[in-house]
């Protein structure tokens, strides 16, 4: 088999070098930019900002961390344990948070939480005219916007993590004399680590990279800084070492993550298998949940998409809904379209090569793609920059800078459904079309690529509405007259015009609703 | 696994035209994409302008530019500091025909990169007086902006402050709110203290201002007066025309401005400029040069005055009746174009202290 398909492997080969070299080399070159930095320059960060901003960082990954696994776990037993009127419902309405970047949410707090806002009013009306509540631009402000937007990742990995579980283990538990409290804090959370953990890391580092909510919240993190500091200086060496600060602190968490994992691991070991029953609801519990699930949704979705519709129908909203605005949303969707096309084609050879030809050479240009996870919006546009101007500066300031920073970024998130689509495709199909007389070529054509044709279109979909959301790469790199759909919801909520700031951010809400339905139909079990 | 394969097998005709379409698709998309800063089709009806002053304020004026003369205009607003940055990667292959910026050190920084083009304009001469010019008119000021306190008047009484450097006492504590240190006019600003009262006096400002700051560090100035408007804190520090703009629209607004630095022995209001050059490779000069004299001439210049309430730099437009008269108070005595060279050091006691 091999030698039959070697001398179509070899270009294929090239270009996932070339691929995995594109990805390497940008993030390469910003470490030696920050190791080659003059001593006294790191020196005078480390006394004055680094300190600030790692703790700072790391202490809202932590708390938003502890807080999306209060609310993604607790919202997932409910809606997997117990059977109430309109279950169904809110088991698909908790993912919608979802669709709502956080800068969208964050400039609805800044409006709602802010100073003489409609909540402060509310306050005052209770507790006397002089009350105060907390400003939305503080660490709590953006503790609540980044843990209100991201806890339905840990609520979908723990509700198919309880739907999948054998309720036999709960019931050994419950003969033995445990309690309900006991049975659940002994056995079925203890189960449910792997699914929980694996939920709270992509919470930890979706926080980590996070640009929009934490620079409208005003909230300094290293993110934020490296954003800063490109922007406010005239060279890009400290820009540099808090990226590669950065960098570290994320690859050393997810390592940490894989460690965590690998030591709680968990089997089915006995072919019996039986899924847990839900417990019926009488209308006391069913009001009580009702009100539970209502409460964080609204917080997480309702209430924020109430006024961005309610935002978009105001008279200074419409006025600029006029050619210009078409031209926004135009780039936005060229922008988006050309990175997802970019990123699936310079993805599926990386994936293909890793499941036929496990060399370590092809595993770790794949693993190479899988930096992207490290490397923040801002240290990708920074990366991809520093590279550009030393080695291509004629194609500074176009689109296709842009792209292949979109590219480095979001690629994880293709490959994340490229490689199990291709995985799932025997190479024995391929074989046999081989066998039967077809080509290479045409084996590719007719039996690879329509068997992964479900797992190409979500990956495609995928990097789509990544790039559709993304702020700092497209602020920084962004070519003249490209102003997208994300950049002016930043520009405007960041001066406050909320009514502004509104259609644009409806209009990237509303395009994620589609594509997070269909993400979700690809593995939801309903149960 | 076997039966999905099957079904999918059976009909692999469908995806290969849909996918060829969808390929052909986006190899259109992409070369339309492609940079076309140097077509020469438009050449004299469309100007490319980078600027770093907040799209609306610059673009009204732009906007009445084109009607005027037809001549179309692409506009990348975005930071100065960035921009300046863009412009000396991009050199002759910026697709830039003008700067226009917040700051006059930027200008004179990228004049000293040799980006901008000297000008001889009888025009520019005759409007806009010599010193909010450069030398070699390679750049030119066109609206005047200070530095100012406002203050919130149910909070402040305006004999509580005199000068700026008195807003790093202790007892304004939490109560001032700063822009942070990205802004060109942030950095402008300290030049002109650390010129006017040496960088030790500047230094222990700076760490006065930092901690009575705290948290309220913003990026955006028409933020620091939309605090002060609430009462989120009683003072704080911006140029001049953000304060003027919220009261045009909000007249009953409890703001007021105080020009700092007044008394005797005071180092004066710091002054800025925002302005525009001409950058040096561009192919579209006649062009360019109509949009600076319709900047600098009176109706350009009524417009900054008007809609951005600036103070304008024609000596013959008035500013806006509002503003404190301009003849009732002095500037500091720091040319514009020292502006550049002191802006080195000064961003380094900016980080030393570690203001945001």
């Amino acid at each position: 088999m091999t030698h039959l398909r070697l001398h179509a492997a070899f270009p294929l080969q090239l270009l996932v070098l070339a691929s995995a070299a594109l990805i390497l080399l940008p993030l390469g070159y910003v470490t030696a930019l920050a190791l080659s930095a003059d001593l006294a320059v790191w020196q005078r960060l480390w006394a004055t900002r680094i300190p600030e901003l790692l703790t700072n960082t790391v202490a809202l990954a932590g708390t938003v961390a502890l807080l999306t696994l209060l609310l993604g776990v607790s919202t997932a037993w409910v809606v997997t344990r117990f059977d109430f009127h309109g279950r169904r419902l809110w088991e698909v309405a908790l993912v919608l948070p979802l669709a709502m970047p956080t800068y969208v949410l964050a400039y609805v707090y800044n409006y709602l939480l802010g100073f003489g806002g409609p909540v402060e009013h509310l306050w005052q009306t209770v507790a006397g005219p002089q009350a105060r509540i907390f400003s939305p631009q503080s660490f709590w402000g953006a503790t609540l916007v980044m843990a209100l937007d991201t806890f339905p990742f840990v609520y979908l990995l723990t509700r198919s993590a309880l739907l999948s579980l054998n309720v036999s283990f709960e019931e050994v538990a419950r003969t033995c004399g445990a309690s309900h409290v006991r049975t659940m804090l002994r056995v079925t959370l203890p189960l449910l680590r792997p699914s929980i953990v694996a939920g709270t890391a992509l919470v930890v580092l979706y926080v980590v990279s996070d640009f929009g909510a934490v620079s409208l919240l005003r909230y300094q993190t290293l993110t934020y800084a490296v954003f800063q500091q490109m922007t406010g200086r005239s060279d890009n060496t400290a820009a540099s070492i808090l990226s590669i600060l950065l960098v570290v602190l994320a690859l050393l968490f997810l390592l940490a993550e894989r460690w965590f994992r690998r030591k709680s691991r968990f089997y089915q070991t006995t072919g019996r298998y039986r899924a847990p029953q839900r417990a019926k609801c009488g209308w006391s519990k069913t009001a009580a949940f009702t009100v539970f699930l209502a409460a964080i949704l609204g917080a997480a979705f309702g209430i924020p998409f109430y006024l961005l519709v309610q935002w978009s129908l105001s008279p200074e909203a419409q006025a600029i809904l006029d050619t210009r605005f078409v031209g926004f949303v135009w780039n936005s969707a060229l922008l988006s379209g050309l990175a997802a096309t970019a990123g699936v084609l310079i993805g599926l050879p990386l994936a293909y090569l890793a499941s036929r030809k496990p060399t370590w050479l092809n595993l770790g240009c794949l693993q190479a793609a899988y930096a992207g996870y490290v490397l923040p919006g801002p240290v990708a546009a920074l990366a991809v920059l520093v590279l550009c101007l030393k080695l291509t500066p004629f194609f500074y300031g176009t689109a296709i800078v842009l792209v292949v920073a979109y590219v480095l970024h979001f690629l994880p998130a293709g490959l994340q459904s490229l490689e199990p689509a291709l995985q799932q495709v025997t190479p024995n199909l391929e074989e046999a079309a081989r066998t039967l007389g077809l080509g290479v070529q045409a084996t590719w054509r007719r039996v690879t690529l329509p068997l992964i044709r479900n797992g190409f279109i979500a990956a495609w979909v995928l990097m789509f509405l990544q790039t559709m959301k993304e702020l700092p790469a497209t602020l920084l790199l962004r070519p003249v007259g490209f102003d997208t759909l994300a950049i002016r919801v930043w520009l405007e909520a960041s001066e406050e015009y909320y009514q502004l700031a509104a259609p644009s951010a409806l209009l990237i809400v509303l395009v994620g609703l589609p594509a997070l339905a269909l993400l979700l139909s690809r593995d939801w079990r309903a149960a | 696994m076997w039966n999905f394969a099957q079904r999918r097998l059976s009909s692999p005709q469908a995806f290969r035209p849909r996918f060829a379409l969808i390929a052909v698709a986006f190899c259109g998309l992409f070369l339309s994409a492609w940079p076309n800063g140097s077509t020469p089709v438009w050449a004299e009806e469309k100007l490319t302008v980078y600027s770093g002053r907040a799209e609306r304020l610059i673009k009204p004026v732009l906007d009445s530019f084109t009607a005027k003369t037809g001549i179309r205009i692409d506009l990348l607003s975005s930071g100065t500091t960035e921009l300046v940055n863009r412009l000396k990667v991009e050199g002759d292959r910026s697709p830039a025909d003008l700067f226009i910026t917040n700051d006059a050190g930027s200008l004179e920084m990228a004049r000293t990169a040799g980006l901008l083009r000297p000008l001889s304009m009888r025009e520019v001469d005759r409007a806009i007086p010599p010193q909010f010019r450069a030398a070699d008119n390679s750049w030119i000021g066109l609206s005047g902006r200070f530095w100012i306190i406002v203050y919130n008047t149910t909070l402040v009484k305006p004999d509580q402050v005199k000068s700026l450097l008195d807003l790093a006492n202790t007892e304004w504590k939490d109560k001032i709110a700063i822009p942070n240190s990205g802004s060109e006019y942030l950095q402008a600003g300290v030049s002109v203290i650390r010129a006017s009262v040496g960088d030790e006096r500047t230094k222990s400002f700076l760490q006065g201002l930092r901690d009575n700051a705290g948290n309220q560090v913003y990026q955006k100035s028409s933020q620091i007066v939309e605090a002060v408007a609430k009462g989120q804190v009683a003072i704080g520090i911006v140029n001049h025309y953000y304060v003027y703009r919220h009261l045009a629209a909000q007249p009953t607004a409890p703001l007021a401005v105080l020009m700092p630095d007044q008394h005797e022995g005071g180092m004066g209001a710091i002054m800025n400029v925002a302005g525009v050059g001409i950058l040096k490779h561009t192919p579209r000069l006649d062009s360019a040069k109509l949009l600076v004299e319709f900047l600098v001439a009176q109706a350009g210049q009524k417009m900054f005055a008007d809609l951005d309430k600036e103070y304008p730099l024609h000596t013959e437009v008035k500013a806006d009746p509002a503003l404190v008269e301009r003849k009732s108070f002095r500037a500091a005595m720091v040319p514009l174009t020292k502006l550049a060279e002191l802006r080195e050091p000064t961003m380094l006691l900016i980080e030393q202290v570690g203001l945001r």
